[in-house]
């Protein structure tokens, strides 16, 4: 469809090949990730334990700090860029973002009400998260398909910007009360991976291993929703299920990833981005491309905000804001908006 | 197209004999060759908000922690009372309301004038990002990174910095449209992560410090800031209305305006520079109040006629909503002060997405 000139087994052979590029990239980020760090143990150090002979001090930054918070960061990456690439998917709108459309806010909001009940143990935190991202993301889906506006990609970032800026101001008020709360909830909202443990970690995985086994059924039915819905249902498919499946893929993913790491903007726009630009359209080629694309952008964001003020730290979202905005700016500065 | 407006200007005496009686619903002045156009309904409705404005002030001085009544207020407005009510007049809340009624005032007009300029009542500088580049510039100065510039001027040039990235990214194309206001929102989005960053580098007294900037507070204005912005509305309010005709002209699509004798070009530079001006000034008092720029100019413009650009009316209604918005902020969970920004991100938040889902007239 895309590249008219190469039958089908050569564009999947060069699919894997990408792939393969991007999973090796994403394993020496992964390595870097372990290795380099703010503090004591220098990335010789880390080599060391990683070749099994460290130290004792090395041993435990590696294994109790490092090597978590790498996994995480893998982990939130796919579930970000592949909540993305579902929302522009079934919304048919390159702008579609879970941060920009208010399901992270909604999340966060509803990660603030639970903190401030006095709500602190991990799991709850992440179902609770999950409920909020599932309500935020309905809220301006049933928006957008109410007034049928997802024929103009940027008005629903309008409205998702709108109810985002609403949901932050009423976390804020929340926090106003809530002295303990606000305390721990300060660091939480602008998006960090330090300082998680490998019980989060375990936490979110179950969430994400349904999120993903949801995209990976419905997949080839979003693929067949890009045309239309009528060809899609005169294929066989359901519309109406396959968005609520996604609506359910993205909450659990979203919420998971939002309540261990925080609201994290910009993965899901810039992520799915850069996959169509080298795989093509077809969502089910994006979605493979995602899944290292993700980590890779989110732990190499992670490692510059280690970095680039050590010893101290930057909120990852910052970085991921820096990087994202200037896509936002350059996918709405073509000429003609792209329709999905 | 009837594009009458508050000044209108009459050079020879062919023109004058022909209009001599003023067009329906204006009163005409006439001074030797000039004659000045005066829109009845706009003076109403100006009047009216005045009045309404004068009155929620007056709730403003009354109410609070320390409740005075109206003949306590008085006396202590005059500076004759007992001490006490004196001191809470004179010294806590008068200066509180001068300070809501100027940052309300310029977030209105210069939203009033950016809606205009992009032909989009989205457009304010709230949602475009010229809050959060001065956001992020005050507070750089707030937090001390080695810079030595006072808010105000920092403010300014956050804003301006801002406002020149948007136009620059988005006049390649068209500079209306929603496609202008999300290259904003990136913009927007950069600038306040850019804040948060420099949040992220100090001590937590520092960020706490800088906390209201990120919110919007009257609470932690500086007296200089008040001052200069006092000023800058004196300056800027006169100098928007005087481009008032040639803003009710680019209302409309580039060519009309250009086929009335406007010069576009020179137009769009001076509005955009007196939006950026009050917005910064009333960022380095306020801190990013931006629903304010979006509220305001709405409500001018319902009670208005379609004739004009409701500039004044756009400068009441913003301090009006400004003053109610700071007097709930302080009453609703006293003794809690909720930020004014947040009052008006919540009234503002679900006005802008009304917009958005209101049927379009097109």
């Amino acid at each position: 469809m895309m590249i008219p000139h190469l039958s089908k087994p050569h564009r999947e052979a060069g699919l894997w090949r990408v792939m393969a590029l991007l999973l090796l990239l994403l394993a020496v980020t992964a390595i870097i990730s372990v290795l380099l760090g703010a503090g004591e143990v220098t990335p010789a150090r880390a080599l060391a334990v990683l070749v099994g002979h460290g130290d004792d001090e090395a041993t435990f930054v590696v294994g109790s700090l490092r090597a978590p918070r790498t996994l995480i960061g893998i982990v939130v990456g796919i579930s970000l860029g592949v909540a993305g690439a579902l929302l522009q998917a079934v919304s048919r709108n390159p702008l579609a973002e879970p941060g920009l459309l208010g399901v992270s806010a909604g999340a966060a909001f509803a990660v603030g009400v639970a903190l401030c009940l006095g709500a602190s143990a991990a799991t709850l935190r992440i179902a609770v998260g999950q409920v909020g991202a599932l309500l935020g993301c309905l809220a301006v889906l049933s928006v957008v398909r109410l007034r049928g506006m997802g024929s103009d990609p940027v008005r629903l970032i309008l409205a998702g910007a709108a109810f985002s800026a609403l949901l932050a101001s009423l976390t804020s008020l929340l926090l106003l009360f809530d002295q303990r709360a606000a305390d721990e909830i300060r660091f939480w909202v602008v998006g960090s991976l330090a300082g998680r443990h490998v019980d989060d970690l375990l936490a979110i995985l179950p969430s994400l291993v349904l999120a993903l086994a949801i995209s990976a059924i419905i997949a080839r039915p979003l693929a067949a929703l890009a045309l239309g819905e009528r060809v899609a249902s005169g294929l066989g498919h359901h519309p109406g299920r396959v968005r609520l499946l996604v609506v359910l893929a993205v909450a659990l993913m979203v919420g998971a990833a939002t309540a261990v790491a925080g609201p994290i903007a910009f993965v899901g726009l810039v992520v799915p981005f850069a996959a169509r630009a080298l795989a093509g359209p077809d969502v089910r080629r994006t979605l493979w491309l995602c899944l290292p694309l993700g980590p890779l952008m989110v732990l190499a964001a992670d490692i510059i905000s280690r970095l680039i003020v050590a010893p101290s730290e930057l909120p990852i979202g910052v970085l991921t804001a820096l990087i994202g905005a200037p896509v936002l700016v350059v996918v709405v500065r073509a000429r003609r908006l792209p329709t999905l | 197209m009837d594009v009458w407006t508050l000044w209108g200007r009459t050079s020879t005496a062919g023109e004058e004999a022909q209009c001599l009686s003023a067009p329906s619903g204006y009163w005409q002045f006439s001074i030797g060759a000039v004659s000045v156009l005066i829109e009845r309904r706009g003076l109403w409705v100006s009047g009216l908000l005045l009045s309404v404005l004068l009155l929620a002030s007056l709730g403003y001085l009354a109410l609070g922690t320390e409740t005075l009544s109206l003949a306590a207020l008085w006396p202590a407005l005059q500076g004759n009372g007992d001490p006490f009510s004196v001191f809470i007049v004179q010294e806590l809340r008068l200066p509180r309301l001068a300070a809501a009624w100027w940052t309300g005032a310029a977030f209105a007009v210069a939203g009033c004038l950016m809606q205009t300029l992009a032909r989009n009542r989205l457009a304010t500088p709230g949602i475009i990002g010229i809050d959060n580049g001065a956001t992020a510039f005050a507070v750089a100065s707030v937090v001390g990174l080695g810079v030595s510039l006072a808010p105000p001027a920092m403010a300014l040039i956050g804003s301006a910095t801002a406002a020149s990235i948007t136009f620059g990214l988005a006049s390649g194309n068209d500079t209306r449209g929603y496609r202008f206001i999300v290259a904003g929102i990136g913009i927007g989005a950069v600038f306040g992560a850019v804040t948060q960053l420099l949040l992220s580098q100090v001590d937590i007294d520092s960020a706490n410090a800088a906390y209201p900037w990120t919110v919007g507070t009257l609470n932690a204005r500086s007296l200089g800031a008040v001052n200069l912005l006092f000023a800058g509305l004196l300056l800027g309010l006169p100098a928007a209305i005087a481009l008032g005709r040639s803003l009710s002209g680019m209302r409309f699509s580039d060519a009309v305006a250009a086929g009335m004798g406007i010069p576009l070009k020179h137009r769009r530079i001076q509005v955009l520079t007196l939006a950026v001006l009050l917005t910064a000034l009333a960022v380095a008092v306020a801190g990013p109040v931006g629903m304010v720029g979006l509220i305001g100019p709405e409500i001018a413009r319902s009670l208005s006629s379609p004739r004009g650009v409701p500039l004044v009316a756009s400068a009441l209604a913003g301090a009006l909503v400004m003053v109610l918005a700071d007097l709930v902020g302080r009453l609703l969970l006293a003794p809690v002060e909720l930020p004014v920004g947040i009052v008006t991100a919540l009234v503002g938040g679900p006005w802008l997405l009304c917009i958005l889902l209101r049927p379009s007239r097109s």
